[in-house]
């Protein structure tokens, strides 16, 4: 396709390799794009079947700042499919940046970090050639994911304009992130990098579209994601933010191959921050390197949960109005207490969020098994450190860092309460109830620490399982009436639904001996057995 | 040095599921000796290490490690040890020198004086994040950390296997500096060069048990000489002579092979022959170590003669 001497020389072969390396996994992403904007299409359509069930929708959304932040400009909201596009559009849009990234840094950054772009530049492969090949794959992709999205979203019976228009915008937010991926992985030389960078600035368009939407001003056109979703789809179907999107997404391609030339192949633009000559203090012990290794993981949890637990706090109110107000709903729920049905809301969210903090738990202590399996742990266990040290400092840091977590939630979600209601004494009752929940989260630790100890090769296969099991007890085991017994596998349903409920010691006593059995059986374990080879 | 023998090992087995790792080795290294513990990969030497480092327990077999018991003893013995693995993993985000001062932190405390001394002699820049080390530097990080220890004795799996022939050289001169100072050192290596230039005594092992142990003369005697002779009259009657191997003729000269033990009656013969030439080799690790694996490598193709590995 193109002459041995230029820049592009092998970008169709490259471009074929890429499909064939993609063959599956793109087909995935796009799938499930298509699949959360089919999804809310038929659950909206059976949920608002009136007039009047959408205006109720309008009233309690259309003025709801944590909804907006959350969703997009509260446009078109007096049509069943203007309500769809406003509620699964931001959603799906991260899908697709999302994508874009992976495949661009996938093609690009990881192949040449792992030495495999020298050897294809050593063929006649053009310097130009790979990020060419790994641009139009991902166009490609957000291409494919606009007309599925199109032509799904119209076969659920939404008019066809405003879906293709939804598909657009949607793929157009996934090309100006392919435009800024094809930038990034010029700036730095490590793949992870690259996810930092392009996370980050998803982070930074996603909150500037926030600010934007519920102060209705400018700001919402400084962001990528303001852009794309400024297309209204079923409503106005612009076309010109679409353009936008496209020039900027064209720019930024044509910079990232004019960045290409100013550096070498294997380094990024930025030079990597050096590290210390020499350790600090605090590093100089088993806990002070699990602290180390964890603490990234553990600040994004934290911050993750504590986010969480403003939206939750903030939501609260729209319960309030929304069931307060509906005379039906509250017959339904048997004229109860307003601040009763609120608090069970509430108890309902940190039993979601314990178990977020339970995945953390989780993935902390399978840090453990992952130093063990990458031939980490071995240099370590051979100097004067014991097995208990060592797998006592991960598991520390994951009971401490879950019960933070917890807390830190049970704080945010407390404060925007206290705000709304006007009570100090919120704060302290929403913390105790994120609290309660944690020697449930820690039992779910242990039962990691336990399989770690003693099957530590379908340790990381179980533990996932079990934090799914609870996952779907927690949310399905009341609605669909599963037996008792079947509520009681999971530790998160021993816990009191604090506030609605009694604070009861019995329950969080055992939680807690369960918790410290599980932990002393996988350190038994794990000092009896043999050191993983892998 | 209160104990004279520094590992004790016999009869040692280990198995995973059906493999059977090691099947009644038997090893032991002396105080103050330089051990070479030889091998190709996959014939156990890892496994040993991992035993000796109580990382592994042991399914029969008694072991004994500077008069500890490795499994049960683990962490007061590891206080007197230093060891380097084979293929050194290192935590991408956590600098190199940051990465010796835990290790040797862990191990009872570095000699701030003699890293900064191995840092120069390694050429190793310790504020580089271990993500962008090379195998050879990641190797040199482990290999500084365990240097700049004061310990007894050092276990090293395959340390130089990443290492240029410069870096090579740094390395042989501080192993002769830990044995003129009376340490102990198991070296695992499968470079030859690198054992017969390092090691007082060397272990061959095979298939998870010892094959042969000894120092480098008493395991030469076992083998063979090289050697290449021109003579005046023809010397094709050396073929007959017992011990003779592999005679054949090279432009004028005639080159064999002859037992240790056959060698006074052929240089006798050789004085009747009138001797214009005369060059001998003495056997190399090498040539011992393929004559114990050259049944393999014929398996795998390779024409005897190519190596030494006559038979």
């Amino acid at each position: 396709m193109s002459t041995g001497s230029s820049t592009l020389a092998g970008t169709g072969a490259l471009f074929r390799f890429a499909l064939r390396r993609d063959r599956l996994r793109l087909p995935v992403w796009i799938a499930a794009g298509t699949f959360m904007v089919v999804t809310q299409s038929i659950s909206s359509q059976a949920l608002y079947e009136t007039s009047a069930d959408l205006a109720a929708y309008r009233a309690s959304v259309g003025s709801n700042a944590a909804t907006i932040a959350l969703a997009g400009p509260p446009v078109g909201l007096d049509t069943v499919a203007g309500a769809v596009a406003f509620e699964i559009s931001a959603t799906v849009m991260l899908i697709a940046a999302l994508m874009a990234m992976f495949t661009v840094a996938r093609h690009t950054r990881a192949d040449e970090e792992a030495g495999r772009t020298e050897l294809l530049r050593s063929a006649r492969v053009g310097r130009h050639a790979p990020l060419l090949a790994a641009v139009l794959l991902a166009a490609l992709a957000c291409g494919a994911l606009a007309l599925a999205i199109g032509a799904a979203t119209t076969a659920t019976g939404l008019p066809a304009p405003g879906s293709f228009a939804l598909g657009a915008a949607v793929g157009a937010c996934g090309l100006v992130f392919t435009g800024i991926t094809a930038v990034a992985v010029q700036a730095t030389g490590h793949t992870r990098g690259v996810y930092g960078l392009v996370g980050g600035l998803f982070a930074v368009a996603f909150v500037l579209r926030a600010i934007g939407d519920i102060e209705g001003n400018w700001v919402v056109w400084t962001s990528p994601i303001g852009w794309a979703q400024a297309t209204h789809p079923f409503t106005d179907d612009a076309v010109v933010p679409l353009l936008l999107c496209l020039a900027v997404a064209a720019a930024l391609v044509v910079a990232g191959f004019a960045l290409l030339d100013r550096r070498d192949l294997g380094s990024g633009l930025l030079q990597p921050r050096p590290g210390r000559p020499a350790a600090r203090r605090t590093l100089l012990s088993p806990l002070g390197l699990a602290v180390r290794l964890h603490r990234g993981a553990l600040i994004a949890w934290t911050v993750g949960l504590g986010l969480l637990g403003v939206v939750y706090g903030a939501l609260a109110e729209s319960v309030e109005t929304l069931i307060g107000e509906n005379e039906e709903a509250l017959a339904l729920f048997g004229d109860p207490d307003v601040d009763q049905l609120v608090d069970a809301y509430l108890g309902t969210t940190f039993a979601v969020t314990a178990l977020l903090a339970s995945a953390y738990a989780v993935s902390a202590v399978l840090r453990a098994r992952g130093e063990e399996s990458e031939d980490r742990a071995e240099v370590l266990l051979a100097t004067a450190t014991s097995r208990s040290a060592w797998l006592g400092s991960h598991v520390l840091v994951a009971l401490l860092g879950s019960a933070l977590a917890m807390a830190v939630a049970g704080v945010t979600t407390g404060l925007v309460r206290a705000a709304q209601t006007g009570e100090a004494a919120a704060l302290g009752r929403m913390v105790g109830a994120a609290v309660s929940y944690v020697p449930a989260v820690w039992v779910v630790a242990g039962v990691a620490v336990a399989l770690f100890g003693l099957l530590p090769r379908v340790a990381a296969a179980a533990a996932w399982s079990a934090v799914g099991l609870f996952l779907l007890i927690t949310l399905f085991a009341e609605s669909f009436d599963w037996p008792g017994w079947v509520s009681d596998l999971s530790p998160i349903s021993w816990v009191p639904t604090l506030p609605l409920e009694e604070w009861t010691l019995a329950p969080l006593a055992g939680l807690v001996v369960a918790a410290a059995v599980l932990l002393a059986a996988g350190l038994t374990g794990f000092r009896q057995r043999d050191i993983a080879l892998g | 040095m209160t104990t004279t023998t520094a590992i004790s090992v016999s009869g040692l087995g280990k198995s995973f599921g059906a493999t059977r790792a090691l099947d009644g080795l038997d090893l032991e290294v002396a105080s103050g000796e330089v051990h070479g513990f030889l091998g190709p990969n996959g014939s156990g030497k890892s496994t040993t290490i991992r035993v000796l480092l109580g990382l592994l327990r042991p399914d029969e077999g008694r072991t004994e490690l500077l008069g500890g018991d490795p499994w049960r003893d683990a962490v007061a013995l590891h206080r007197r040890l230093a060891y380097v693995p084979g293929d050194v993993t290192l935590w991408p985000t956590i600098s190199g020198g940051e990465t010796i001062d835990l290790i040797g932190a862990l191990r009872g405390g570095l000699d701030p004086r003699r890293r900064a001394e191995l840092l120069e002699r390694f050429d190793l820049d310790p504020r580089k994040k271990a993500r962008t080390y090379s195998k050879g530097n990641r190797q040199k990080v482990a290999l500084v950390a365990a240097l700049a220890s004061d310990a007894e004795l050092f276990i090293l799996d395959e340390p130089t296997s990443g290492l240029d022939p410069l870096m090579e050289a740094v390395f042989q001169e501080c192993i002769r500096e830990l044995r003129a100072d009376g340490r102990t050192v198991l070296l695992s290596s499968h470079i030859l060069a690198e054992a017969e230039a390092l090691c007082d005594r060397v272990s061959i092992i095979r298939l998870g048990r010892t094959v042969q142990s000894g120092t480098l003369a008493e395991l030469r005697h076992l083998t063979r000489m090289s050697m290449v002779v021109e003579t005046e009259r023809p010397a094709d009657a050396l073929a007959d002579l017992p011990g003779v191997h592999d005679l054949r003729h090279d432009d004028g000269r005639v080159r064999f092979d002859v037992d240790t033990d056959a060698l006074d009656d052929v240089l006798r013969h050789l004085a009747g022959l009138g001797v214009r030439g005369l060059t001998s080799t003495p056997p190399t690790l090498e040539e011992l170590f393929l004559r114990h694996y050259g049944d393999e490598l014929a398996a795998d193709g390779v024409p005897a003669g190519q190596g030494a590995g006559r038979s």
